[in-house]
């Protein structure tokens, strides 16, 4: 699974927080998105458009949100407590725009069983919070984590 | 005679629910996984393996290229998802959509639908619902 020292679903408190360094989402990551993802929905592409909108620019894609703050949370735990994602629900809160830095802030909620032996399911909620201290993206992901061996 | 103009945007009084879209296919690759690990700076996983972030990302822009014209979406405004089975570099994934819900706003309208992403052997992959906040037709 990973190479970090051997942690595992018995190892995760529940209740534990964690918070990220900030990222500053700019014009080139959103760039970048719409290119791998297909998605050039004018919000995030067409700067004349979306100066008549509700948000006065380009906004970044919710799902790069998502990406990114994925990444920064990364940085912070052990590989296992963002293991495999079983689940997500999310909520886009507000836009974030170019030029605005995000960082994620975090803890672990739940553990249960896995549906599989072996495996337990940790959850771990999380805000995603822009510089000014809203909260632009909020919601639950569940990762799969391996149980300690039994010993013979 | 002027031929009638076919519509080029879907509003929220123009959209059906119970009305399956299907995507093109879309193979993923290495250049993807790579192209994501970078930009999201997310752990890799193990050698071969697709972010299990990325066919949701991918989905997104496939759902552009359906049979009928784009939606007006003002906003995403979240998803419940449930990834089901590991994406490998080099399966051919797509999308298959339909709205299950709509309710109009005061501004527009929300739209949820319900979406799963297969792979070449049919086997759903991931799915989940999506719910969109939809422009209303403007006024003529």
């Amino acid at each position: 699974m990973s190479a970090d020292p051997a942690v595992y679903f018995e190892d995760i408190p529940v209740g534990e927080e964690y918070a990220s360094p900030g990222r500053t989402v700019t014009e080139a990551d959103v760039v970048i998105f719409a290119g791998l993802s297909g998605d050039y929905n004018v919000l995030h592409t067409d700067a004349e458009h979306m100066k008549a909108s509700q948000f006065g620019e380009r906004i970044a894609h919710g799902l790069l949100g998502l990406s990114i703050q994925q990444g920064l949370l990364d940085r912070v735990v052990t590989a296992q407590v963002t293991g495999p994602l079983a689940a997500v629900k999310w909520k886009f809160k507000g836009p974030i725009k170019i030029g605005d830095t995000i960082h994620v802030e975090a803890q672990v909620t739940a553990k249960r069983d896995g549906e599989q032996p072996g495996w337990g399911v940790v959850t771990v909620a999380r805000r995603v919070v822009n510089q000014r201290g809203e909260v632009v993206q909020e919601g639950e992901t569940d990762h799969l984590v391996g149980r300690r061996p039994e010993r013979a | 005679m002027t031929p009638s103009q076919p519509a080029s945007r879907v509003y929220f009084e123009d959209v059906r629910t119970g009305m399956p879209l299907e995507t093109p296919g879309m193979t993923v690759t290495e250049t993807h996984a790579a192209l994501f690990n970078a930009l999201s700076a997310t752990r890799p996983g193990e050698p071969g393996t697709i972010p299990d972030l990325l066919p949701l990302c991918l989905s997104s822009g496939l759902g552009w290229r359906v049979p009928q014209p784009p939606l007006v979406v003002l906003a995403f405004m979240g998803f419940e998802w449930r990834f089901l089975k590991p994406t490998r570099i080099g399966d051919t994934i797509r999308s298959v959509s339909k709205t299950v819900a709509k309710r109009s706003m005061k501004e527009g309208g929300i739209v949820v639908e319900e979406r799963s992403i297969l792979n070449q052997h049919d086997e759903v992959v991931q799915s989940g619902r999506l719910t969109l906040l939809v422009a209303k037709r403007p006024a003529a």
